[in-house]
């Protein structure tokens, strides 16, 4: 055996240990970790909670937008139907598209992350608690607010892709697009930050010995899942903000008598776009290959191949995003690339399709509801995919682009690769959670009407597309043979409706929340989920042997449940992890989490106020918003980073484990700098626009300005960098008191400095970003440095307030590291940014 | 850093590979430098992967323990799948 | 809406939805499409029998073929090997015919038409060898039979997208760009087309025909289109020039000279009216001059509810000589 963090891995031959635990120990387990309740379950941090409510608001959202498509279904059941005005029509199916993509699909993934993965990997919580509350809390509240806009006619009606420029202040004036825009690209932060929670929870949680080979593959599918997120979602995060940019200021990005072009849009969009539907694909189909092992009681037949699918699938997903604009007129060989990755995209889907299959053969398949439901989802899928296929061969693209065949593909690969797994998921895990499982007789129904609606609903649909109906139109006319297929698509939709509403009643009959006394293993699944827990999860971390340590281990649950593995009590009297390596698992540390509070809810409530208020244009209230938001924020770090006495304790077995670590090791270290990633795949997406926007437009270029102004921008962001990492040196030396707080307050100010010459730089040259697309461009880079600036200088400022309190711990601290590591990125990217918008210009 | 490189590696190859491409594709329109750049890259590509794959069968001999053979096991699959792709990836210079 | 149903589009025969416009093809450049369209129709159902017959067995099979399947051969088998092989297949052929299919590629044609995607109806523009305007148009494509016609196409506003699924694929107009496409019919009709990018509004309700004429008659059709008689003076042209309705239209050899909405110097020759969406007849004329917002609910024509229903007469008959 080797090791990655020199731990021995013969001390793992110590469990289980023998003999008696000591009898308080659990009570004390229980009091840690015991949910406030009444007004205070606001303030629950516990990922048992955080995740049904998240499920539930979920689920919530899909109803709703399925109620947007059934009236829909019932305008176009007939031609000419004024059930919906144009308009309002134009608000359901971009609420519908809007709603299902980004406040059911996305969250819904994340929520079972949150849900399932601590358990999965045994671990108590995921790595960051409460970021995970704030995280739910901004969704619920954001979400609720953004979907109300329907209510009073302000919901936007440029379709879930919102093309400019037919949502440029132009051709939609009025605030309902700017709902769009602010109200998606806040729920994005969110789902960015539960990206970064699974990334880290995934990688640095896991219960010790759960090597990679032998992780879940769930866990797998969520690692995959996260990262996608957290490489997509800049994308999109950019375009949103690029298109309210033009439509707040006039910054012209996407207007082409100005330089800017609409298709920049379609590049940035669908780069997170077609992703996207991966992105909600892979954790449902991680569910499925987590599912079918207990269903057909066997193990996974071709698990690696399952891994390898999902990473090949992640990174070819980002090869794709132009078979969205093939009738765009793009250059024929650009096409045959993006065709030929299309292609290439399908195989890792029919790895998978067969390894169930194969899986399926291999073991003895019970046709229970969830099996009922995996089995629907993959013929269903597999109908999408080949529908998939043909849409990547671009003439037949050329007919089908636009037009009912691309609804309804897009409905069997979303339908049957993600909503019946979830299905399945509802019905395979509900035992984990509730005293009762849900009914297998009801469920039966359930499975058929949904099953058969899907294909009475959709399958028609690529005839309509076929026979010439475009996607988006509000009604068609008579005469031209389109009312039959349509009205039987109406009949199907209500089927399904019926099928959502039986599971509705049955979930009202038969779920009960429980943390403890729940129906447990119904289905006989073999991974770590199924160990008894409480609301501390499993009472010791169990040390993982294989794949399905229940069926290979079946005493496993009782030594669990007895204390004979890891952490049997609190080791510190606080609530805690234990932080493995990532490749090897290998216990490093104990992570000390934080208990209930309420300031990430009212963190969450007050962003939300901010951006709800933006949008209504009342700017004041919204700043004041904001500022309490960013107060509760740091309120709430105030409590986190605070190393607690004993240095060092068992973990269990005798095995001894520091309680504070810092450096590169740590997981706050790890999330930061996956932030960093996402702030830089933003500077790159935004490069990106650049150098597009050069490549068309060139003629609306100016020359930029003197580049003797790069001397003193490089100079101030360098010398702020060289301040701030002084001042880590200092700290480490164990140099106490002011030095380095104040070396850091003197080197931040300076990245602003810099800034604020380049600006001046540019607007002395005579750039307005509203005349063209290249200063346009020019002062976005230099609004996303404004940004990192003054989030820098609030980490500095933060330092030397936790300074003053004696609460900087020495010779090194997390916070310090953290906050020095931020701004030493700013001012890298300054100098990038200053650099690359004068070099393209002056090299051609 | 160099186990994730070598594991993913083959996808790796085909990230760049098709970067390249795109920008090619862009820049130069379809024509026939194109044609030959992409051409050129697509070889190089092919012999990145065959390059992986020995490396990664290496890697499955030498391996100190499960984990390290099984990631080799995994990366020489990879490696040969990308093989796949990257050819596909080069086809349209050669055909579109 | 109520009013819609009993003014919209009677059936003759002229939209038939069946067979499906895509797999009836009326020339070169969607026939081609229509035959890969069967043979990736003929394709998906190989594959789904692949895949149902491996469930089948899988669930209800003999034991003994059961475990055969259940390793990862089957895996490698049909999940890599097979799609590996259907999948090289495809993308040749794919990558071929697209090439075959652009604009960019194959001989120059010597008849081009631009078209211009407004809100929510299309401009059309024939154009002589050096790219000037013979003659205006709009909702309507005249093309003659067997020649192949390149397609300038533009937007004036957002992005729109052509779509004759009889006579090709579709391509989206884009404001600052102009892309080309070409079409071509090999029979004489009249071909349905339809906006196919959502441009907001009335976007369901933005529809055009093109018309394949046999060479003489379109010659003849040119002809007359680049030197229109200039009308007589009559009740309808002058209500026409003094209502309004020169602000926006346009009838060659008369001070009407707008240029916002569709020229009317053909209109009389016109199959549809309100962007391929009503017969084209004095009485639907009539209704659409009177209040064209209860047919096609924001559009960009304001309602003439204030003229009479002799003047909406005059007018309309004023407009149908215009050929």
């Amino acid at each position: 055996m080797t090791s990655e963090t020199g731990f021995d891995p013969n001390l793992y031959d110590r469990f289980p240990t023998s003999g008696p635990r000591p009898e308080n120990e659990l009570e004390e387990l229980e009091r840690i970790w015991r949910p406030p309740s009444g007004w205070g379950r606001l303030g629950i941090i516990n990922n048992n909670y955080i995740g049904i409510w998240y499920i539930g608001t979920a689920f919530l959202f899909f109803l709703l937008a399925g109620i947007l498509a059934l009236v829909m279904r019932v305008q176009l059941a007939l031609p000419l139907q004024g059930v919906l005005s144009e308009h309002q029509y134009a608000e359901f199916f971009t609420m519908h598209g809007t709603v299902m993509m980004f406040l059911f699909a996305v969250p819904m993934m994340e929520a079972l992350g949150v849900l399932l993965l601590p358990q999965m990997l045994a671990a108590r919580d995921l790595p960051f608690p409460r970021l995970s509350a704030y995280a739910f809390w901004a969704y619920f509240a954001g979400g609720l607010s953004f979907f109300a806009s329907i209510f009073v006619g302000l919901a936007p009606t440029g379709g879930w892709f919102m093309y400019p420029p037919l949502t440029s202040s132009v051709y939609s004036p009025g605030i309902n697009a700017d709902f769009w825009l602010l109200g998606i690209g806040f729920i994005e932060i969110s789902a960015i930050a539960g990206a970064i929670e699974i990334i880290v929870g995934v990688l640095r949680t896991r219960a010790p010995g759960m090597t990679l080979d032998r992780m879940p593959i769930f866990a797998w599918g969520m690692l995959v899942f996260a990262g996608m997120v957290v490489i997509a979602f800049p994308a999109v995060i950019l375009c949103t903000l690029l298109l309210e940019l033009e439509r707040a200021l006039n910054w012209p990005f996407f207007d082409p008598t100005r330089g800017g072009d609409p298709l920049l849009w379609q590049h940035l969009f669908w780069f997170f776009g077609h992703p996207e539907v991966y992105i909600i694909f892979l954790p449902a189909a991680a569910l499925v290959s987590s599912m079918i092992p207990a269903l057909a009681r066997t193990r996974l037949v071709g698990h690696n191949l399952v891994v390898i699918a999902f990473l090949a699938t992640a990174f070819i997903s980002f090869g794709v995003w132009a078979h969205h604009m093939f009738a765009t007129g793009m250059p024929l060989l650009s096409i045959g690339f993006f065709s030929a990755a299309s292609m290439a995209v399908s195989v890792p889907a029919g790895i998978q399709v067969f390894a169930w299959i194969a899986t399926f053969a291999a073991g003895t398949p019970k046709f229970n509801v969830p099996t009922l439901f995996v089995l629907g989802g993959l013929v269903t899928f597999v109908i999408g995919g080949l529908t998939g296929v043909m849409v990547a061969m671009v003439p037949f693209d050329w007919q089908a682009h636009d037009t009912y065949f691309i609804v309804a593909h897009l409905h069997y690969v979303l339908i049957g690769g993600s909503v019946f797994p979830l299905f399945a998921a509802f019905y395979y895990w509900t035992p984990m959670t509730s005293a009762r499982p849900l009914s297998e007789r009801l469920g039966k129904w359930v499975f058929w009407l949904m099953f058969a609606g899907m294909q009475v609903a959709f399958m028609p649909m690529h005839l309509s597309g076929l026979m010439g109906m475009p996607r988006r139109v509000f009604t068609y006319l008579p005469g031209r043979e389109l009312t039959a297929t349509n009205l039987i698509s109406t009949v199907g939709a209500y089927l399904l409706a019926a099928g959502v509403a039986l599971f509705l009643f049955d979930l009202a009959r038969s779920f009960r929340f429980r943390m403890e006394g729940n129906a447990g293993n119904v289905y006989g699944g073999g991974t770590l989920e199924w160990l008894p827990t409480g609301s501390y999860s499993s009472r010791s971390i169990p040390l993982v042997r294989g794949r399905q340590p229940l069926w290979q281990d079946p005493a496993l649950a009782d030594d669990v449940r007895d204390g004979r593995y890891f952490l049997p009590r609190s080791a510190t009297g606080f609530r805690e992890t234990i932080i493995t390596s990532p490749l090897r698992a290998e216990p490093e540390y104990l992570e000390i989490m934080p208990g209930p509070s309420g300031w990430p809810f009212s963190a969450a409530i007050f962003t939300a106020l901010f951006f709800m208020l933006m949008t209504v244009q009342a700017y004041g209230v919204a700043l004041v918003c904001g500022a309490i938001a960013i107060g509760c924020v740091l309120r709430w770090l105030w409590d986190t980073d605070r190393p607690v006495a004993p240095e060092e304790v068992d973990a269990g077995g005798g095995i001894m484990l520091p309680t504070y670590v810092t450096g590169p090791r740590s997981h706050g270290w790890w999330a930061v700098v996956i932030l960093l990633v996402v702030i830089g795949m933003i500077f790159l997406m935004t490069v990106f626009s650049l150098v597009y926007l050069f490549g068309i437009h060139p003629r609306f270029w100016a020359p930029v300005p003197p580049l003797g102004w790069l001397a003193p921008i490089l100079i101030f962001n360098a010398g702020g960098a060289m301040l701030v990492l002084t001042a880590r040196r200092l700290l480490c030396r164990g140099t106490t008191l002011w030095t380095p707080p104040t070396l850091m307050l003197l080197g931040t100010p300076m990245l602003a400095l810099a800034l604020a010459l380049d600006f001046w730089s540019w607007r002395s040259a005579g750039f307005d970003p509203q005349l063209t697309a290249q200063a346009a461009v020019v002062h976005a880079f230099m609004a996303q440095q404004a940004m990192l600036c003054a989030v820098s200088l609030l980490m500095a400022f933060y330092i030397a307030a936790r300074a003053s309190r004696g609460m900087l711990t020495a010779p090194r601290s997390n916070s310090f590291d953290i906050a020095t590591i931020f701004i030493v990125y700013t001012a890298a990217q300054g100098c990038a940014a200053a650099l690359i918008v004068r070099a393209l210009p002056t090299a051609m | 850093m160099r186990s994730w490189g070598l594991f993913l590696g083959g996808l790796l190859v085909w990230a760049a590979q098709f970067l390249l491409l795109y920008a090619i594709g862009s820049i130069l329109l379809t024509s026939l430098p194109a044609r030959l750049l992409a051409g050129l890259i697509t070889i190089v590509a092919i012999g990145a992967d065959v390059w992986l794959i020995l490396a990664a069968r290496a890697r499955l001999r030498t391996g100190r323990d499960r984990l390290d053979r099984w990631m080799a096991a995994l990366a020489l699959t990879i490696a040969a799948l990308s093989l796949v792709a990257v050819t596909w990836q080069g086809l349209p210079a050669l055909l579109a | 809406m109520s009013r819609l149903i009993s003014t919209l589009w009677a059936p003759d025969g002229l939209f038939a939805g069946w067979p499906p416009a895509v797999l009836d093809p009326a020339g070169p450049y969607a026939g081609s499409i229509a035959v890969l369209t069967w043979v990736l129709f003929a394709i998906a159902l190989l594959v789904l029998a692949v895949v149902g017959t491996a469930l089948w067995i899988a669930l209800w099979g003999k034991q003994r073929t059961r475990q055969r399947l259940g390793g990862s051969r089957l895996i490698w088998i049909a999940g890599i090997a097979f799609p590996v092989v259907v999948l090289t297949l495809l993308l040749v052929y794919g990558l071929r015919l697209t090439s075959s299919l652009s604009a960019g590629t194959g001989p120059r044609t010597d008849l081009r038409i631009r078209v211009t995607g407004e809100m929510w109806w299309w401009r059309v523009a024939y154009l002589d060898a050096e790219g000037r305007v013979v003659s205006w148009d709009a909702n309507e494509l005249h093309i003659p039979v067997g020649r192949t016609v390149e397609l300038e196409l533009e937007s004036a506003d957002v992005i729109h997208s052509f779509w004759v699924p009889r006579l090709s694929g579709k391509t989206d107009m884009i404001p600052g760009r102009r892309n080309l496409i070409k079409i071509q019919a090999d029979a004489p009709g009249v071909y349905a087309g339809q906006c196919a990018e959502y441009c907001g509004g009335p976007h369901a309700l933005m529809g055009f025909v093109v018309i394949a004429q046999p060479p003489a008659d379109f010659a003849r059709f040119m002809r007359a289109a680049s030197h229109p008689a200039a009308p007589p003076p009559s009740p309808g042209r002058q209500l026409f020039e003094t209502a309004g309705c020169a602000a926006c239209h346009r009838i060659a050899g008369t001070p009407a000279n707008g240029m916002e909405g569709p020229d009317l110097t053909l209109l009389g020759r016109r199959r549809t009216l309100g962007a391929g969406i009503l017969p084209n007849n004095h009485g639907t004329l009539m209704g659409w001059i009177g209040d064209s917002q209860a047919i096609k609910p924001g559009n960009r024509m304001p309602p003439f509810s204030m003229l009479s229903s002799a003047e909406l007469d005059a007018l309309a008959t004023y407009l149908e000589q215009r050929k």
